[in-house]
Parts: structure tokens; sequence; C-alpha cells
């Protein structure tokens, strides 16, 4: 009788836990699931329907951009077709704009990434009014508007422009440079230095005193200071900075559309071009999805940095 | 189990947004259908595709003026700013004609009304149901199709700073033989972002075909034509070195006309309303002239309007059209934004007249069909800046 009771009993807690521990399990997913369902339906289904119309399979939520579009090829096996791929691989404007998104990308980005760290050292090291100052210059461009910023660029540099007006105004001829894929540079260096200084500098900032009291006290040159010291400790906001940078200039559109030539240009105006003017929207995916493995590529870097501080701080 | 479970809550949410989305248009169409029943009182939407002149022309003159002559009568706009999407517009136009579904707007302004009508997405219109299509010369009217209502026209000219340009070129020959020997001077749009680079480039491919050739890609879309462009396309990839900062070409006709107004450019083709405008505004000196060039002339026709099939407010639309065509909303077009008038207007000022001496609406050089006109486009990218 007592045995049985005491069965009884244990069953009881044996059920009571498991539905406490599947109400806080019901719990997780609820807190959980809006931020996985936004992602589902806004980036992930279209990511998806958006390779598979690259690859020619035009049914379902593809039909009606697939009757829309013109020059559109149908999927001929169960994986689809390559026939658009090979129609913008084999274009040489492709493969030109693919080079200038590639240049554009990696110039600016080492451009962004060193004037954003010459900035945050100056801070961290030297300091002072006027370095404060740089920092906060340097963030101006957060707040001003894309579009305007690319007006004003193009017209700073243009033809009748203020860098022409000056050199005039001593006798000498001025480069311009509106219009031309150096604009196109300097535009992407204005948006993307704010977010790459607020890394530099927090990541600089936080790394103590003491260490870099302690290196001088050992006798380490500043040169030294800041290769073995500074920048290693703050890798991960540099790297995070770097990731975001190169992928943000890499489909960017408005600067180049505002700033650039007609041709070369880059490969976010390129898709927009595809897709609206031309009315082939089927290239413009493919073009997409070049540019989503490239980014991807980037990312994996960023990706790859954040797992290697995380075991070293022993959360893996 | 735990992962199948989450996958089919996205789908089901996936669904259910889907279905939202899909639900949207039939309440707003059926909501539309009570407003008529109440009479010519009720909200059409007009769809411009065009600059922002053509925007202007509606939102600042002709709504108001209509509103304020039909009480409770509600006009909205949709823009395309440079008819950018055309191609995808009249395409959504036609799978919505297709599912028996209301576009979404009432009454088009845009270059595709043509090709539109040819695929019996418009409503016929005649001047039983738009009184005032009747004053329109009869063989305006004809080109219409019984689907396209013309309401204005305009065609492109080339405009030139007299003040560095004693004798224009005349012909088409002259002007490319102008623009090399004045390396810089000259610049024109791309053709995908406005009529008047269109125009230039339409008329250098023009230059090499034949009239039959011309007539065919005018009217309809006939790939196989396109191969003949090549010696067009040669010719103005020629022309590269000898442009505005050796290749630049501007997106959007008034980018153009604020490099001639800034003495960037001596030469450009150009709309004739917005030339006319801009210097009626003070934007453009008045010492920048105008002229029509020939062998090939620059194209230009009239601008056509056209019902949706499916529309909802079919009444009031054709109501607004018949505004348009009317001495008062022919006055507005004349001095908002220079537009050649479609009717005899006798209330114009003489000065208005005098502008548009030079140009007879019924005699303009039509330009390619819609499909055919983005084709050039694409192909023009591919074969002129950057070679």
């Amino acid at each position: 009788m007592t045995a049985l009771r005491s069965g009884a009993g244990a069953r009881v807690v044996a059920r009571r836990r498991v539905s406490s521990e599947s109400r806080r399990r019901a719990l997780g997913l609820t807190l959980a699931l809006p931020p996985v369902l936004l992602l589902a339906v806004f980036v992930g289904i279209p990511v998806v329907l958006a390779i598979g119309f690259s690859l020619g399979h035009n049914g379902g939520l593809n039909s009606t951009i697939a009757d829309i579009g013109t020059g559109t090829h149908s999927a001929t096996s169960w994986w689809g077709t390559g026939q658009a791929y090979v129609d913008v691989f084999t274009d040489p404007r492709f493969l030109r704009d693919l080079g200038v998104t590639v240049f554009v990308t990696v110039v600016s980005t080492l451009l962004v990434i060193a004037t954003s760290l010459a900035i945050a050292l100056n801070l961290r090291l030297r300091g002072g009014r006027l370095a404060t100052v740089f920092a906060g210059l340097a963030v101006v461009p957060l707040f001003i508007p894309v579009v305007i910023a690319s007006w004003a660029i193009l017209t700073f540099y243009s033809a009748d422009g203020f860098v022409r007006t000056a050199f005039a105004l001593v006798g000498l001829e001025g480069p311009t440079w509106g219009y031309t894929t150096i604009a196109v540079v300097i535009g992407s260096v204005w948006t993307s230095l704010p977010f790459a200084t607020l890394m530099a500098t927090s990541g600089l900032q936080s790394v103590p005193d003491a260490m870099i009291e302690a290196a001088k006290d050992a006798g380490a040159s500043t040169r030294s200071i800041v290769t073995r010291i500074l920048v290693p400790l703050a890798g991960i906001p540099l790297v995070i900075a770097t990731t975001f940078t190169a992928i943000g200039i890499l489909g960017q559109f408005t600067v180049p559309y505002f700033t650039g030539p007609n041709a070369p240009t880059v490969l976010g105006v390129d898709i927009s071009k595809y897709f609206q003017a031309f009315n082939r929207p089927q290239e413009s995916a493919v073009m997409a999805v070049v540019v989503f493995a490239l980014a991807s590529g980037i990312a994996f870097v960023y990706v790859r940095a954040n797992f290697r501080s995380a075991k070293k701080e022993g959360r893996i | 189990m735990f992962r199948r479970r989450s996958m089919l809550s996205v789908a089901a949410a996936a669904t259910v947004t889907l279905a939202l989305a899909g639900c949207a248009p039939t309440t707003s169409a059926s909501a539309g259908g009570d407003s008529q029943s109440a009479g010519a009182k009720g909200t059409v939407t007009v769809f411009i595709s065009g600059d922002t002149n053509i925007q202007t022309l509606w939102q600042d003159a002709l709504i108001p003026a209509f509103e304020k002559a039909n009480p409770g009568t509600t006009v909205k706009t949709t823009l395309d700013l440079h008819g950018e999407h055309d191609a995808q517009t009249l395409a959504k136009l036609a799978s919505a004609t297709k599912a028996g579904d209301a576009p979404g707007y009432d009454l088009i302004d845009s270059g595709f009304i043509q090709a539109a009508g040819d695929s019996g997405l418009l409503t016929k219109v005649s001047s039983t149901t738009i009184p005032n299509l009747a004053s329109v010369p009869s063989t305006t009217v004809a080109a219409g199709k019984g689907y396209g209502i013309p309401y204005r026209a305009s065609s492109v000219l080339l405009a030139y700073d007299s003040t560095k340009v004693s004798t224009p070129p005349k012909t088409l020959d002259a002007l490319l033989a102008w623009i090399k020997a004045n390396p810089g001077q000259f610049a024109y749009n791309s053709p995908s972002t406005g009529g008047a680079g269109g125009a230039f480039v339409t008329t250098v491919l023009d230059r090499y075909l034949s009239d039959a050739d011309r007539t065919t890609l005018e009217t309809k879309y006939d790939k196989s034509l396109e191969s003949k462009w090549d010696r067009g396309f040669t010719t103005l990839a020629a022309l590269n070195s000898s442009v505005y900062q050796k290749g630049v070409y501007p997106n959007g006709n008034q980018q153009v006309i604020d490099l001639l107004g800034s003495g960037g450019i001596s030469m450009a083709p150009v709309w004739s309303d917005q030339v006319i405008s801009a210097q009626d505004n003070g934007t453009l000196p008045k010492t920048i002239k105008y002229t029509q060039i020939s062998d090939p002339a620059f194209t230009g026709s009239p601008s056509y309007l056209g019902i949706p099939k499916t529309s909802t407010h079919a009444a009031i639309a054709e109501k607004l059209a018949d505004y348009v065509l009317s001495p008062a909303g022919q006055a507005l077009i004349a001095s908002k934004i220079a537009g050649y008038p479609v009717v005899k207007v006798d209330g114009l000022k003489a000065s208005t007249v005098a502008k548009f001496s030079g140009a007879d609406p019924n005699n303009l050089r039509p330009g390619y069909y819609s499909e055919t006109a983005s084709d050039m486009s694409n192909l023009w990218d591919q074969k002129v800046p950057g070679q």
C-alpha cells in the first residue's frame, strides 16, 4: 500500500517536472519566434526564391516576375538551368563591372579602415581637443542622407565645382572627378567612415591604460605599442568594422548611381538597371547571387573572428 | 520533432501573410465600386510615367482645376519618375487585366499607351464618351487606334548656347561632325533615363535604316530587326571621346538642361516643353536657342492617355480626360509646361502661340514601340558607354 502510494507520488512528481520543462521550452520558443519568423518571411524566403529564379525555377511565387521579364530561361533539369548564368558571365559588360565593384570595395575599405584607425589612435595615444574634434567630425556623415551627400560630392568635384574653381583662382587646371570612379570611392569612404570610426575608437578605448603604461615602462616604442598591443587587442571590433564596411560598399547603389560614370559602373547599379529599365529580372537575380556569394565570403571572416573570440573567452 | 514543428509554423505564417497581401487589392476594389455607384463623385488615380514637369502639370494645374470644376471628386496620382519602369508597369497591367483585377489606377499618362492598346488592356474611347475628342484633328485621334486619347504633343529639339554657337547644325550628319569638331561640348542623357537622350539615340540608329524598317520598329516589337542597329551603335560609340567629359551620359533629361544652363556644355537634345518652361522659370538663360534638325529629324509625338479595361472608375476617368481636352485644360498645358496643344485654342496669348509656330503636332516623327525602346536602352548600355 505504502509502496504503491509512494510510486504514485513519484509518478505525479515526474509528470509535474515534465510539464514545467515543456512549458519553459514553449516560452523560449515563443520568445525566439518573432525574430525567426521575421527573418524567414522577409529575408529567408525571398533569398531562396531569388536563387531559384536565377536557376530558372519560374513556377509558384516566381511566376509573375517570370511572366513580366524578358529573356527569361526556364529550368531544364531537376536543379534548373545555368543558362542565365552563361548569359551574364559571357557579357563583357558584367565582367568589367564586377572588376570595378571589387576594386571600389577593396580600395574604399582600405581607406576607411586606415582613416578610422588613424583617428582612433590619435585619440587614444595623444588625445586632446583636436583629436576629439577629428573623431567627432568623422561621425558627421551618419547624420547626412546619402542622396544629399552624393549630390554634394558630385557638384564639389564636377567640371564647374569648388575644386576646379579654387584651382582656377590660382591659375591652375584642377582635376574633374565628378562622374568618375574616383568620385565613387570618395563617396563610399564618406558614407562608411562613421561606423568604422565608432568601432575603432571604442575598440581602442577599451584597452586598459595599465597595459600601455607597462609596455612604455618596459621601453616599448609607440610603434610596437600600436602594432603589438592596441591593434591586436582591438582586433574583433576592427574585423567587424572591416567586414561591415566591405559588405556595405559591395552592395551600394546611391553613391555610384549619382556620382559615378554610366560605364563602368558597380553591380548595385547594374542590378537595378537590368531589373527596371531593361526588364531582364532573371539576369538581375544572377548578379544579386554573385554579390551575395562575395558578401558571404566576407561574412565568413566576421563569423570566424567572433567564433575565435568566443572560444578564447571560454563561451564555447 | 521540434525542428519540424518550427518549420511548420514558419510555413503557416508565410501562408497567412501572403493570403492577407492577396486580399488587400480586392477589398479596395470593392470599396471603389461602391463610390462609383454614387455618381460622378469619387476618387480616381492618375498614373504618371514621365519627368517632373509632367508631374507638376497634373498635380499643380490640371488636377486642382478639375477638382474645382467637379466638387466631390478627388484625383490622386502615382508617379514613375522618368518612366524607368515602363516595361514592368505594362507587364503588371497585363497580368492584372488577365486576372480581372483593377490595376490601382484609372487613367494612364505614359509612352506605353500604344502597346497597351494593341494588347487589349485599355477601354475603347470615342467622342460619345469623351465629347471633346471631336475637336482634336482626326489624324491625331486615328493614331491612337481607338484606345489612346491624344492630349498634348512635344518633340525633341536641338538646344544650343547662342553665345558660343552662331550657326547650329541643320542635319544629323552636320550635328555628328560638329560634336567631333567640338569635343566636350555636347551631352545627351542615357536613353533609359529620359526621352531626350532616347530621341538622339533613335535618330542616329534610324539614320542607317530603311523607311520600311523604321515603320516596323515604330509600330510593333520585332527583335529580328534589332541587328540592323549595329552601324548606328558604332557611330554612337565613336562619339564617346567627343561628348561631355569624354563619355559621361547624365541620368535624366533635367540634368542635361542643367549642364546647358551652367555652361558645362553648349549643345544638347532636349524636350521642347522642358526647354521652354525652363526659360520661362529663368533656370535657363534666354541665350539658349533651339532648332530642329533634319535627315532624320529628332523624334516627337502626341502624348496619349489611356483608361485601363479593368478600371473601377472609368466614368470619372473619362470626365477627367474630357476636361483635359477642353479649352481650359489645353490652355493649362500650354502655359504650365509649354506643351503643344492638340486642339485649336482661341484663348491663348499670342506670345504662347508663337512659341509653337515651328512645331506642328500632326507632323512629328514618332519614336520606337515601347518594348523595342527598352531593348534599345539595353543594347546602348552594352555597346556605347565605356567602349
